[in-house]
């Protein structure tokens, strides 16, 4: 299957056939304002079979998805994107620590004794890490 | 006695722990009871854009933990709120798909069952307490401009999140006004802070939190509240190098919500942990 296919194929994506490339997505895109960053196109490259750029600039605002008139979920189709091309392409590099910090703490971050050390002064609770996110992580990517 | 189980996430903890412990504060004050959960870990957010079923699980397994104590959960980062309540949605709508996340959840003997609701703070202070009930602990009446920062995922995406009016929010507006306040208003005021493209595109990632703090700037406020430790991470902790990068200077002091409430209920600088926020706070400005 080609990259539309796989979309229209996954309940995520369905609303990939409502777009009539309008526009509205990337005339209120805060990261098109100041960059090439193109919604529009990078949905319109998937309707006609062409591989989308830029796909990890979106900022997730969802201003996307609110202004859109067909009810596109633009930025839900990003991700999706992302989903289908890390398991064809693997991760980016950026994504890498977070998901290794998840597998070692259960948090996007290293948080270990010098945050308990602050939270501590400042009489809050310490945070414990936890193996569950890594078992979670283990069993839904294995197949 | 309102009672929520208390949900942290993975920024607040690791460098935003002053929003935690201004929280506790007001929430004691307003007699709401927080349940700390331990080993919380993340809500899965980033799984959104790696692999779907890990996102699920990750979230249905937080949510369970509030649903094991009968509590909805207290959510503070505009992130684990949009991760969650997507989540929860699914999972609620969809049994297969719960049937699925449910077999997984079994190996660490948890369920998600779908009996509490995900709620962000701000949400629990303007509907559930309400502007009256927090009116009533102001003791101290602040005589400054704000410009207040909803952030994305506090409202959107609307369909699923079902709060406020992510075209002219004014929750976030009229919760900084009660604590006697000015909310100002500025250009391009529902902005993102562009922390989510932070990883992948540093330079537009700071042009967008640098675009917000000009404006901020421009109708001259004295300081500008966020309701999200990451968007607090970008406007604050970053605010120097954005500075250095984009050669302006903003000098704007931000603040977390409950910090500015707190201040209003007559807590002083320290209870709220006001030396940690990077750009330094004048206590004196709120003084009337």
């Amino acid at each position: 299957m080609n990259l539309k296919e796989k979309i229209l194929a996954d309940p995520e994506g369905k609303s990939l056939v409502n777009c009539f490339s309008c526009g509205m997505c990337t005339g209120g895109c805060p990261v098109a304002r100041i960059s090439d960053y193109n919604p529009r196109r990078i949905i319109h490259k998937v309707m006609l079979n062409m591989e989308p750029e830029d796909i990890w600039l979106c900022a997730n605002c969802y201003t996307c998805e609110e202004r859109c008139p067909t009810k596109t979920n633009v930025a839900d189709l990003i991700n999706l994107i992302r989903r289908i091309t890390i398991k064809k392409d693997g991760m980016p590099e950026f994504i890498k620590p977070l998901v290794e910090n998840l597998k070692t703490t259960g948090y996007t971050v290293q948080i270990g004794e010098l945050e308990n050390k602050r939270r501590e002064r400042m009489n809050l609770p310490a945070v414990e890490t936890t193996d569950e996110i890594k078992k979670i992580i283990q069993k839904t990517t294995l197949k | 006695m309102k009672k929520y189980a208390y949900y942290l996430g993975c920024t607040i903890p690791f460098r935003e722990s002053n929003y935690d412990l201004s929280t506790r504060k007001v929430m004691d004050n307003l007699d709401v009871e927080l349940v700390d959960l331990e080993g919380a870990g993340c809500c899965g957010l980033y799984y959104e854009q790696i692999n779907e079923l890990t996102h699920l699980a990750m979230s249905a397994r937080v949510i369970s933990m509030a649903e094991s104590l009968g509590l909805d959960l207290m959510v503070l980062c505009n992130g684990c709120n949009g991760s969650l309540v997507k989540a929860r949605n699914k999972l609620v709508e969809n049994s297969e798909l719960r049937d699925k996340v449910n077999e997984i959840l079994a190996d660490i003997d948890r369920e998600f069952r779908g009996t509490s609701e995900v709620k962000h703070m701000i949400r629990i202070l303007y509907e559930d307490i309400g502007i009256d009930e927090i009116k009533k602990t102001v003791k101290n009446p602040l005589n400054v401009k704000v410009a207040a920062h909803y952030g994305c995922h506090l409202l959107k995406p609307s369909e699923q999140i079902k709060f406020d009016d992510p075209r002219e929010p004014k929750s976030l507006d009229e919760l900084i006004e009660v604590t006697g306040a000015k909310s100002v208003d500025y250009f391009d005021k529902n902005l993102c802070c562009g922390g989510f493209v932070l990883g992948a595109d540093k330079d537009i990632a700071y042009n967008m939190t640098g675009q917000k703090l000009q404006n901020v700037k421009d109708v001259g406020a004295d300081l500008m509240i966020t309701a999200c430790p990451f968007c607090h991470v970008m406007y604050d902790a970053n605010q120097r190098a954005i500075e250095n990068e984009l050669q302006k200077k903003f000098g704007i002091p931000v603040l977390h919500y409950p910090q500015l409430l707190g201040l209003a209920m007559g807590f002083n600088a320290r209870d709220l942990a006001l030396e940690q926020n990077r750009v330094r706070v004048n206590p004196g400005i709120f003084d009337s």
